[in-house]
């Protein structure tokens, strides 16, 4: 039976009908078309279905879309737009940090996360925080940079 | 990696949430944080007719500094470090990434009970004390050692619900240490160990190397081997974690 799910996504109230097995990552990507929000393992593992749920970095994967009724999300698409990058994005592209790109809606959502807690970041403890998402290609140094750099431009 | 159809539901009362499982038993399963079960259904290993969401139990939050409800997640905890065992606090970090515990849940852990999860050694290392209620008989409380039955397998029958789990006041000048191997920080533990030494007396606990996690005693310990480690890798491991974090508390 369908349940009814209210969700505010990248800033839009959203009222939908959706079957419970639903996963948030579906939700997003195959009803809203929002794929910037990408799937890897879909069981946990590799980070790339990194969101924002009421600003807390969570796997999209492992949440049932009626999981988020009543909350925010915010996906890669909600966090800046051509022209406009956010810091971290400007981070991202001046580091080269990413490759093929599969991975990074998901490294931005998770290093989003760490720069919105105001913790002080040190590049000693990044390899431990970063540890929930996986990069095939950059060998992760271009992205521990990124990341530093956003943090010292807030 | 799509889930089978499910009904769902979402209690706003213990008692709902009670009835809920009274009524449908077997058919149903409890939804914590879903970091464990959510991929158990995505591949199918689980699928039960009803999921009932504890999300908005109140009775089920909640935490003092020697007891937490059920729904508490392992990021609430870890924003409380230091009202906690200094044990419990230095084994969050290791429950998987921080992604993860900003949903997963203690009584999720408990509940599903994996051979190497952090909560079932913990609770047991520190001879917690598990709440749990059903609508027809009520409450009870279990022993940590009561409690598990096996991998996955707990004393909770079908519509039982685990509420809360206390520990012990931790006392001044006790002393402890906790290790685990893991192929990245916050992979499930390859093999783990933590100890404690309370009042001149030393407890020991290995974990993730066999079916369950296990008080370390004279006669070994049980070891299984898998995918990710074999038996002999797990016995190599486990007996060195334990000399570890053995010393690391006397001292």
């Amino acid at each position: 039976m369908e349940q009814s799910l209210r969700v505010k996504v990248n800033g839009q109230d959203l009222r939908r009908e959706v079957p419970p097995r639903l996963t948030l990552a579906d939700f997003l990507r195959d009803r809203l078309r929002l794929t910037g929000t990408h799937l890897g393992c879909e069981h946990g593992v590799c980070g790339a279905c990194t969101v924002l749920l009421d600003g807390d970095a969570v796997r999209a994967c492992l949440l049932l879309a009626v999981q988020a009724d009543g909350r925010e999300v915010t996906t890669v698409e909600g966090m800046g737009e051509p022209g406009r990058l956010t810091p971290l994005q400007r981070a991202f592209l001046a580091r080269g940090a990413f490759q093929c790109g599969f991975c990074t809606p998901g490294f931005l959502a998770t290093g989003e996360a760490l720069l919105r807690s105001g913790r002080r970041l040190t590049r000693a403890e990044l390899p431990q925080l970063l540890a929930g998402n996986l990069c095939r290609c950059t060998g992760y140094g271009p992205i521990v940079d990124a990341i530093l750099e956003a943090t010292g431009s807030r | 990696m799509k889930s089978a159809a499910f009904d769902y539901e979402r209690p706003t009362s213990l008692p709902e949430a009670l009835d809920l499982l009274d009524r449908h038993g077997e058919d149903c399963k409890p939804l914590a944080g879903g970091q464990s079960l959510v991929p158990l259904l995505a591949m199918r290993l689980a699928r039960p007719r009803l999921l009932v969401d504890l999300d908005r139990v109140p009775e089920l939050r909640g935490f003092t500094g020697q007891a937490a409800g059920a729904m508490t997640t392992n990021a609430q905890l870890e924003r409380r470090a230091g009202d906690l065992p200094p044990v419990i606090a230095a084994a969050l970090p290791h429950i998987g990434h921080f992604q993860i515990r900003n949903r997963g849940t203690v009584g999720g852990s408990l509940a599903h009970l994996d051979p190497a999860g952090e909560w079932p050694a913990l609770a047991l290392l520190l001879e917690a004390e598990l709440t749990v209620e059903s609508k027809r008989r009520g409450r009870r409380t279990l022993s940590a050692g009561e409690f598990m039955r096996g991998p996955l397998t707990t004393a909770l029958a079908a519509d039982e619900l685990l509420i809360s789990v206390s520990w012990p006041r931790w006392p001044a000048g006790a002393r402890w240490a906790f290790a685990e191997v893991a192929r990245r920080p916050g992979d499930f533990a390859l093999a783990g160990a933590a100890c404690t030494v309370i009042a001149g007396r030393t407890r020991a606990v290995v974990f993730a190397v066999g079916p369950l996690p296990q008080v370390a005693g004279d006669g070994g310990f049980e070891v299984t081997g898998d995918l990710h480690a074999s038996a002999a890798y797990r016995r190599e491991v486990g007996k060195r974690l334990l000399d570890r974090v053995m010393t690391q508390a006397a001292i």
